[in-house]
């Protein structure tokens, strides 16, 4: 059996990459195969609101290490201070170094590099999953960061291998990777592994300036691509049109600019929509 | 002074708005602005600026593991220890995945016999224009693939503190991770900007989450607020006496981004709105 995973990504925010991945979906829906969506931007995920779901239960919590200073054996050196590569340790003169984790990325260097072991380590809850079935053949999996988290990335990770997990024992035939903004490894490990990928972008000199970059990165990742654009109406057309060209890389779809779907997304019920 | 102005959800304004925000100050005061968002700067273009740069300067914001095949005994603590799964085993040796290395260094302090070196990569640039409207602007570029996102926006930051500024405005990416930590980490006041969806309600009630861990002050403006009147009035009504100002949409301002226009050279009606904002916000500070 064979899942096809398609990636939908953009660079910039607020072009519809969340809006593209469920009209996505509703498609194969529509042709009655069965879809798995992956919402991948664990730091602001919006694909269960768009589709009017609540996350309740997590089905499964993201862990990561962070250090713990053993007061008695600390013997105030400064190793761990000069050390850290994320500036996430602060030790005032005289006194013993105290770890701000929320600039802490869990690497693991300092407890590993104090000559008096007196670095030990916390364990904390980073990020929660979620499954939500929207219905017989869809399916949401949602990751969220849990508090303030420097590292959100090893949650994508995560994330990802608890949706392909349930895609093969539901046996999808698609699984939907909808990508954070940026170009950030969380964007990354969230595009490592698909077979292809969607890149949404407007008609604007900032859509155009991030499609660039994201074509970029995509080669380098070697994921094919072809382009989705949105409000397609609106704008400059031709500033896509000329870096598509140059790309090598093809307009799929363009989307107009539709009130219909601006309500449809602000009242949870995209999933209702069919214009792919 | 510093002033970030952050989101949560992309492309609900925020550049739009410290755009603006920066020119109206840069009327009365000595700012600097700083483009956050190293992933894909934009607020250049918002100023109305293309990419000619007065100073442009290749940076290294991240090292990565140089292994020595010849010393490495294939023991598996650098795997062991790497927290982002950069290191596997292959054929009995490490092989490193760089779109997941950190650069952290642990696998060089965990190898017992020391053939591992942490070698700094040029990664980035940091980009200056002495003047725009009469004031600096600081932008980066991390380069695609890259990581290293909050170390760089440390660096801009530093950098634009050479410029003398009454008002530092950082133009924050979004989310809520390592760069959005790193551009509210020792700022004096956040700017909430989120526009009427439940998406965007709920993304600034998250980026409000590292704004509290702060405990910086902060206000809330809502972009677009007429293409949903009633949720913009819910958070209207759970902002409260934080709100700084309310938006409207206009079809005009695609147009005007699109010829690179700024909003305060136009004489659209969200000029005024903003520069009421301005107003309310110079009383605030």
């Amino acid at each position: 059996m064979n899942i096809t995973q398609i990636g939908v990504t953009g660079g910039k925010g607020g072009t519809g990459k969340s809006t593209v991945s469920i009209l996505l979906a509703n498609k194969f829906r529509k042709k009655k195969r069965k879809v798995v969506l992956c919402d991948c931007d664990v730091e602001c995920p919006n694909d269960y609101l768009l589709l009017g779901q609540k996350l309740k239960n997590p089905v499964k919590k993201v862990y990561a290490q962070f250090p713990k200073l053993d007061k008695d054996k600390c013997q105030q050196c400064g190793l761990c201070v000069k050390n850290c590569r994320s500036g996430a340790i602060f030790q005032p003169p005289g006194k013993q170094p105290f770890f701000l984790h929320e600039l802490c990325s869990g690497c693991g260097l300092c407890w590993h590099l104090c000559p008096y072991q007196a670095i030990g380590v916390e364990k904390k809850v980073i990020g929660e999953i979620f499954e939500n079935q929207i219905d017989k053949n869809f399916y949401l999996v949602t990751g969220r960061s849990v508090g303030v988290v420097d590292e959100t990335g090893p949650i994508v990770t995560k994330l990802k291998e608890v949706a392909l997990g349930l895609a093969k024992k539901i046996k999808t035939d698609y699984l939907l990777v909808d990508t954070a903004v940026g170009m950030h490894c969380g964007v990354i490990r969230a595009l490592i592994g698909v077979d292809f990928a969607y890149t949404v972008t407007e008609p604007t000199p900032l859509g155009a300036h991030d499609l660039r970059l994201i074509l970029k990165l995509l080669k380098t990742l070697k994921v094919p691509t072809k382009i989705i654009l949105n409000q397609a109406d609106l704008g400059k057309k031709e500033l896509i049109n000329k870096i598509s060209k140059d790309a090598g890389v093809g307009i799929k779809y363009e989307i107009l600019y539709s009130k219909k779907l601006v309500i449809a997304y602000s009242q949870g019920e995209l999933g209702k929509v069919n214009i792919l | 002074m510093k002033i970030a102005i952050v989101s949560g959800k992309g492309g609900v304004g925020k550049s739009m708005l410290t755009s603006s925000l920066v020119m109206f100050f840069s009327q009365k005061k000595k700012v600097v602005a700083v483009d956050c968002d190293v992933d894909a700067p934009n607020l250049h273009l918002w100023l109305g600026e293309d990419e000619k740069w007065d100073e442009t300067k290749k940076v290294s914001v991240s090292e990565k593991p140089i292994i020595d095949f010849k010393k490495c005994i294939g023991c598996g603590q650098c795997v062991e220890i790497c927290a982002f799964d950069a290191l596997k085993l292959r054929k009995g040796k490490p092989a490193l995945n760089q779109f997941f290395c950190e650069g952290c260094g642990a696998c060089e302090v965990v190898c017992p016999v020391k053939a591992i070196t942490m070698k700094k990569v040029k990664n980035a640039e940091i980009r200056v224009k002495k003047n725009v409207y009469g004031f600096p602007l600081i932008s980066a570029q991390l380069y695609p693939g890259e990581t290293g996102s909050g170390k760089i926006v440390d660096q801009i930051k530093e950098k634009a503190e050479g410029f003398k500024h009454e008002l530092m405005v950082l133009d924050s990416p979004a989310g809520i991770g390592c760069p959005v930590i790193a551009t509210l980490n020792g700022t004096d006041f956040a700017i909430l900007i989120s526009e009427p969806t439940p998406s965007g309600f709920s993304d600034m009630k998250r980026v409000l989450t590292v704004v509290n861990h702060f405990k910086i002050p902060y206000g809330v403006v809502i972009n677009k607020w007429d293409i949903n009147p009633e949720q913009s009035s819910e958070i209207e009504k759970w902002a409260k006496n934080k709100l700084l100002g309310k938006v409207s949409y206009d079809k005009q301002i695609f147009r005007a981004i699109s010829n690179l226009k700024p909003i305060i050279k136009t004489n659209l009606a969200v000029k005024k709105e903003i520069k009421e904002i301005y107003t309310k916000l110079q009383k605030t500070l």
